[in-house]
């Protein structure tokens, strides 16, 4: 998943919690505001009312026609005031919730109870609120709340999501660059446009490590470029001479024998040479990847190139190619070296009358193609090795190099092709090579 | 035909310059940049033979200024440097062939006449042998009206000894000729022999192939 992703989802997440949170705590917590704002208000009615006794005095409320008592609603009945005159030495100071008869109707009314003595007189006054009026405003308050609250998340998620977007920009930046770099000698560095630290470090570093890669690629291809020159120069000197003393009328008859031998030995010198250079360098990439390569097609004109070999050794080249794949970015003599070698191979460690078979098909995942041989197979314990340098596990003769098949492996790697052995010993090996679509 | 070599190594130089005598060519020998420029400029060459790595100059930089001569004289790039992106320069420079060193001297004769051969637009590429006919740009050996039908590395050996007849080729020589191109984990001298014994076998029903020598422990030659 990548890191855009992961903030965003993470952003998202701690708010709905957030929110979830704030959905179940709300009502009790608007309550209690409104409950506290509805205290309030009865507080303040009761200083007016206290103002108004002081200034009116209490007999415009409380006269002895009346029964010393005065009430008062409002039409709905969410506001009352009464005010009486009470015997009881008890002085009370208090805000609580009680149920008041009003008109032959019971309603739960916030009141406030406060005594005061006035000319030898105790008076209790009484102001009240009818619960179902505050808890109503309280109602609509958690409504509005919500709203704004979901309204500020989505607003959150959404600036967040745009502000990660923008930060993470020289990440996705640096993410392109390398995605579009095969390989680190075709990897050019960039500055990188941001005040992150981070971001530039991690850049730099990015560069430095790849200079270093090509740097040790660059000095490993000067060098394979002097051991060719150095090496090869002598072995050439040395293979005219030779051919040039084997045409020589004065070289007497006996010497011609000897001189081949040289010849032979002197070519087999070469041949190391030239395969080392060869598997160095495809490994310092020097070989090129810009053709399309037909499989199938390519594997008859081997067989084709080849036949006359296997004749000769009374090998039959059975060839089943089906389906159709070209193999785009890649060598094509190079790919031409590795299934000669393989299909040379099987010639070479094949039984007399034996069969070499080439089939080609399709795959989901590419193209799948087999060279299967009836020869002497390998033991199951050379399997692993038969891929590394020098290792000549089963070479009949003694002048093979045991290169060939590190050849193959390298140009098959070269290529992502996997490459694959299967051997039963005594009955043949099958050689799978595996293209990538 | 007038022959420059241009090789900073004497031993090579040597050889080539004794090989290249013996097929009847004149040649001149430069042994740095700064001898070959003056020998280009003062002298009208049909053949340059180019080693590439010279001690004081860059052999591309060379090349061009041979391709920037009146005469027009044919190129065949050597070198033991052998890095790919010197054939690719150097033939785009106008060079006519590469050769990565070594190389053997019948293959460079080998290249060379098909150098000539394609430059100057040769028609005539038929050879005559006892009684047979063998024309190199069809590929085709014919005995009077008969036509016998050769695989292509038939030909190919055949047209090799032809090209370097009265001499004794090795089947070493005849095997890189003909499968050079491919890297090989070893060479099998043993094709080579299977090769001309149906040679031997194809050419024989028309006339006597007595002439198509094997020297024992050798390798072959056509005596003509």
């Amino acid at each position: 998943m990548r890191l855009q992703t992961k903030l965003a989802l993470f952003s998202a997440a701690s708010k709905v919690i957030v929110l979830l949170l704030l959905i179940l705590g709300l009502p009790k917590l608007v309550n209690t505001v409104a409950l506290h704002n509805a205290d309030a208000r009865l507080q303040l009615k009761e200083e007016k009312m206290y103002q108004i006794i002081e200034d009116q005095g209490i007999e415009s409320f409380i006269t002895e026609e009346d029964g010393n008592a005065y009430g008062s609603y409002n039409l709905f009945r969410e506001e009352f005031i009464s005010l009486e005159e009470i015997n009881s030495g008890k002085v009370v100071n208090s805000i609580e919730n009680s149920l008041r008869k009003v008109e032959n109707e019971v309603v739960r009314y916030r009141v406030l109870s406060s005594t005061f003595d006035l000319g030898g007189k105790r008076y209790l006054l009484e102001i009240g609120r009818s619960l179902a009026t505050i808890e109503n405003n309280s109602k609509t308050l958690q409504k509005y709340a919500l709203y704004v609250l979901a309204a500020v998340v989505l607003l959150t998620v959404f600036t967040d999501l745009a502000f990660s977007k923008i930060l993470l920009r020289p990440l996705n930046l640096i993410m392109k660059r390398l995605q579009r770099v095969e390989h680190p000698s075709s990897f050019t560095p960039k500055k990188l446009n941001t005040t992150t630290q981070d971001f530039l470090y991690l850049n730099d570093t990015i560069n430095s490590m790849m200079g270093q890669i090509q740097e040790a690629f660059q000095k490993e291809k000067e060098f394979i470029g002097n051991v060719s020159h150095e090496l090869l120069t002598p072995v050439s000197i040395l293979q005219n001479r030779l051919e040039n003393l084997l045409a020589d009328p004065e070289t007497p008859e006996s010497q011609l024998e000897k001189l081949v031998d040289n010849l032979r030995t002197l070519h087999r010198l070469k041949n190391i040479i030239q395969a080392l250079l060869l598997v160095s360098r495809i490994e310092n990439e020097q070989y090129l990847r810009n053709e399309s390569v037909d499989i199938p097609q390519l594997a008859q004109e081997v067989a084709e190139e080849i036949k006359e070999r296997a004749e000769a050794r009374e090998v039959s080249l059975e060839v089943d190619l089906k389906g159709d794949f070209t193999l785009g970015k890649a060598n094509q003599s190079l790919l031409f070296t590795m299934f000669f070698n393989v299909v040379n191979n099987a010639i070479k460690y094949n039984k007399p009358e034996g069969t070499i078979t080439l089939t080609g098909r399709s795959l989901p995942t590419g193209y799948e193609l087999c060279v299967t041989d009836t020869g002497v197979g390998i033991p199951a314990e050379n399997l692993p090795h038969i891929f590394s340098r020098f290792k000549r596990l089963h070479a009949p003769d003694g002048e093979s190099h045991g290169l060939g098949l590190t050849i193959v492996k390298t140009i098959a790697t070269f290529h992502q092709i996997d490459l694959s052995v299967e051997s039963v010993l005594g009955q043949g090996s099958t050689f799978r090579f595996r293209f990538p679509a | 035909m007038h022959i420059l070599i241009v090789e900073d190594e004497t031993g090579l130089a040597t050889e080539l310059m004794h090989f290249l005598a013996q097929e009847h060519y004149v040649c001149d020998w430069a042994s740095n940049g700064r001898e070959a420029s003056e020998k280009v400029a003062v002298n009208r060459y049909d053949f340059i033979l180019l080693d590439l790595g010279l001690p004081d100059y860059d052999g591309l930089d060379l090349l061009k200024e041979i391709k920037s001569t009146d005469y027009d004289p044919a190129i065949i790039i050597l070198t033991a440097r052998g890095a790919l992106e010197d054939r690719i320069k150097g033939l785009g420079l106008g060079a006519d062939d590469y050769l990565p060193k070594p190389f053997s001297l019948l293959e460079l004769q080998a290249r060379m006449q098909a150098v000539l051969r394609r430059k100057f637009k040769l028609q005539s590429s038929s050879v005559m042998f006892h009684g047979f006919e063998m024309d190199s740009s069809s590929r085709r050996v014919m005995h009077g009206h008969h036509e016998i039908v050769l695989t292509k590395k038939e030909f190919d050996i055949l047209h090799y000894l032809l090209l370097h007849k009265n001499r004794i080729l090795t089947r070493l020589q005849l095997t890189e000729h003909i499968w050079g191109n491919i890297l090989e984990d070893d060479y099998d001298s043993n094709y080579i022999d299977v090769h001309i014994k149906n040679l031997r076998k194809k050419l024989s029903t028309y006339a006597s192939t007595d002439w198509l020598e094997t020297v024992r422990g050798v390798g072959y030659r056509i005596a003509i």
